[in-house]
C-alpha cells in the first residue's frame, strides 16, 4: 500500500529540528500531505497577494512597487513558523521543499536549450573558480584571524564558496568536523542568506542590473540552493531562471570541493580512518558527493534542446513549445512550494543563536564574496554581454 | 503491508518525479498547466 511506503528520510535534511519540535516520526506519503498541503496553501498566498495587489493599485491609481508572490510566501512562512510555530502534522511535508526545489530545477530544464547551458553555463563555470579561489583563501585568513577552529573555518569556507548547506553537510564527513561546528557553519550561512533575499534585489536595482547579470550574480554569491532562487526569483521570472543556472554550476562542482579537502585533510593525518578509506576510490568518492539531480535538469533541457530542431523527425522526438510551457509552469509551481518552504523553515531564533564569531566571519566573508562576484559578473557582463 | 526498506535519496524522488511529470505531458494526457 502506498501509504505504506517509506519515503525519503527527510528528517535527515537540513534544518535539524530541534527536540519537540521534529517532525512526524515515520515520512510515509499520507504523513508528508498536511505539510505539502501547508506549502501550497502559503505559496498561492503569496502568489494572489501578488495579484490583489496589482489589481488594487493600478484601479485605485496607487504608486506601488510590484513585490513578487516569492517575498510574501517567503514572510508569510516566516510569521507562521516564528510566531504560532509548525505544528507537528505539518513538519514532515514541510520538510519536502527541498525535493520541490529539485523537481522544479529539473523541470526548468525545460526552459534552457543546451546551447545556452553551455555558454552560461561556461561563463559561470569560470566565475565560479575565480570566485571559489578568492572565497576559500578569504575565509580562512578570516578564520584564523578571529582564532575559530579549523574545522569550522573550513566548513564556512566550503558553505561560502561552493554550495552552502549541502556542501558543509558533505565536508563535514570528510574531514571529521562536529555536529556543532557543522550547526553553527550551517546557521551562519542561512542566516546570511536569508538577509541576501532582502538586500540583493536592492543592489541589483539600484544598479540597474540586466535579468541575466543579477541572476548570475544571485546565482555565484547566495550560498543556499533554496535562497540563490528565491533571491533571482524576488528580481524577475528571468533572473531566477539564470540564477538556478549559475548555482547549478556551482553545486557540480561540490564533489571535486570535498574531495580537494578531505584529501588535504588526509595527508596531514587528521582525518579519522573511515574518512581516508573513503578516498581509495576517488571516481566512486566524487559520484556520491555529485548532486545527481542535475543529471535530471541536462535531460529534461536535451529534450527542449531536440524539440527545437528544425528537422521535423529528429524535432518529433523532443518536446514542442506548448510542451514546454507546461513543463516550465509546472517547475513554477514546484518553486512557489519551496519558497513557502524557505520560510516556514526559518526559525529566527536559531538563525541568531550561534556564536557571534562564528557569524561575524560569516557575515564578512559574505560580503566580501558578494562584491567580488558583483564585480566579475558586471564585469562580464560588459564584455562578454550576459 | 509491504514495506520497501532500501533509503532512496531525495535526488532520485525528484528525478523520477520529474520526469514522470514530463512524461505525462509529452503523451499529451496533460496538455496545459496554467500559471
Amino acid at each position: 500500500m502506498a501509504a505504506s511506503v517509506n519515503l525519503p528520510d527527510l528528517r535527515t535534511e537540513y534544518p535539524p529540528h530541534a527536540s519537540g519540535r521534529g517532525p512526524a516520526d515515520r515520512s510515509t506519503l499520507l504523513g508528508l500531505l498536511p505539510g505539502i498541503a501547508l506549502l501550497f496553501i502559503v505559496g498561492y498566498a503569496g502568489k494572489f497577494v501578488e495579484h490583489f495587489l496589482n489589481i488594487y493599485t493600478k484601479a485605485h491609481h496607487i504608486t506601488f512597487p510590484n513585490i513578487e508572490y516569492v517575498l510574501w510566501a517567503i514572510l508569510f512562512g516566516i510569521v507562521i513558523a516564528n510566531t504560532v510555530g509548525v505544528p507537528r502534522i505539518f513538519r514532515a511535508g514541510v520538510a519536502t521543499y527541498d525535493l520541490w526545489l529539485k523537481v522544479g530545477i529539473i523541470l526548468l530544464g525545460a526552459r534552457f536549450i543546451l546551447g545556452d547551458i553551455l555558454k552560461l553555463g561556461g561563463i559561470s563555470l569560470i566565475l565560479v573558480f575565480i570566485a571559489f579561489a578568492f572565497s576559500v583563501t578569504f575565509m580562512t585568513w578570516l578564520g584564523r584571524t578571529f582564532h575559530l577552529g579549523p574545522q569550522l573555518t573550513t566548513l564556512l569556507a566550503v558553505g561560502s564558496s561552493v554550495c552552502g548547506v549541502s556542501a558543509i553537510i558533505a565536508t563535514q564527513g570528510a574531514i571529521d568536523a562536529s555536529e556543532e561546528d557543522s550547526s553553527t557553519a550551517i546557521a551562519a550561512i542561512l542566516a546570511l542568506g536569508a538577509l541576501s533575499l532582502f538586500t540583493f534585489p536592492l543592489i541589483g536595482h539600484a544598479l540597474h542590473m540586466s535579468d541575466h547579470a543579477y541572476g548570475i550574480w544571485a546565482g555565484l554569491a547566495v550560498d543556499n540552493t533554496a535562497e540563490a532562487t528565491a533571491a533571482g526569483a524576488l528580481y524577475s521570472d528571468a533572473a531566477g531562471k539564470y540564477a538556478v543556472l549559475a548555482k547549478t554550476c556551482r553545486n557540480a562542482l561540490i564533489g571535486f570541493v570535498v574531495l580537494g579537502y578531505a584529501i588535504q585533510w588526509a595527508r596531514k593525518g587528521l582525518a579519522s580512518r573511515a574518512a581516508t578509506e573513503q578516498l581509495e576510490n576517488k571516481a566512486a568518492f566524487l559520484w556520491k558527493k555529485f548532486p545527481k539531480f542535475v543529471l535530471g535538469f541536462l535531460f529534461i533541457s536535451l529534450l527542449a534542446t531536440i524539440g527545437s530542431s528544425t528537422n521535423p523527425h529528429i524535432a518529433a522526438l523532443g518536446f514542442n513549445k506548448l510542451q514546454l510551457t507546461a513543463l516550465g509552469n509546472l517547475s513554477r509551481w514546484a518553486f512557489l512550494l519551496t519558497f513557502a518552504g524557505v520560510g516556514l523553515r526559518t526559525n529566527l531564533k536559531d538563525l541568531f543563536k550561534q556564536g557571534a564569531r562564528a557569524f561575524l566571519v560569516g557575515a564578512v566573508g559574505e560580503v566580501a564574496i558578494a562584491a567580488i562576484t558583483l564585480l566579475l559578473v558586471l564585469g562580464a557582463d560588459h564584455f562578454y554581454h550576459l | 503491508m509491504s514495506t520497501l526498506r532500501t533509503r532512496i535519496s531525495t535526488d532520485t524522488w525528484a528525478i523520477v518525479l520529474s520526469l514522470a511529470l514530463a512524461l505525462i505531458i509529452r503523451s499529451g494526457l496533460l496538455k496545459t498547466v496554467p500559471w
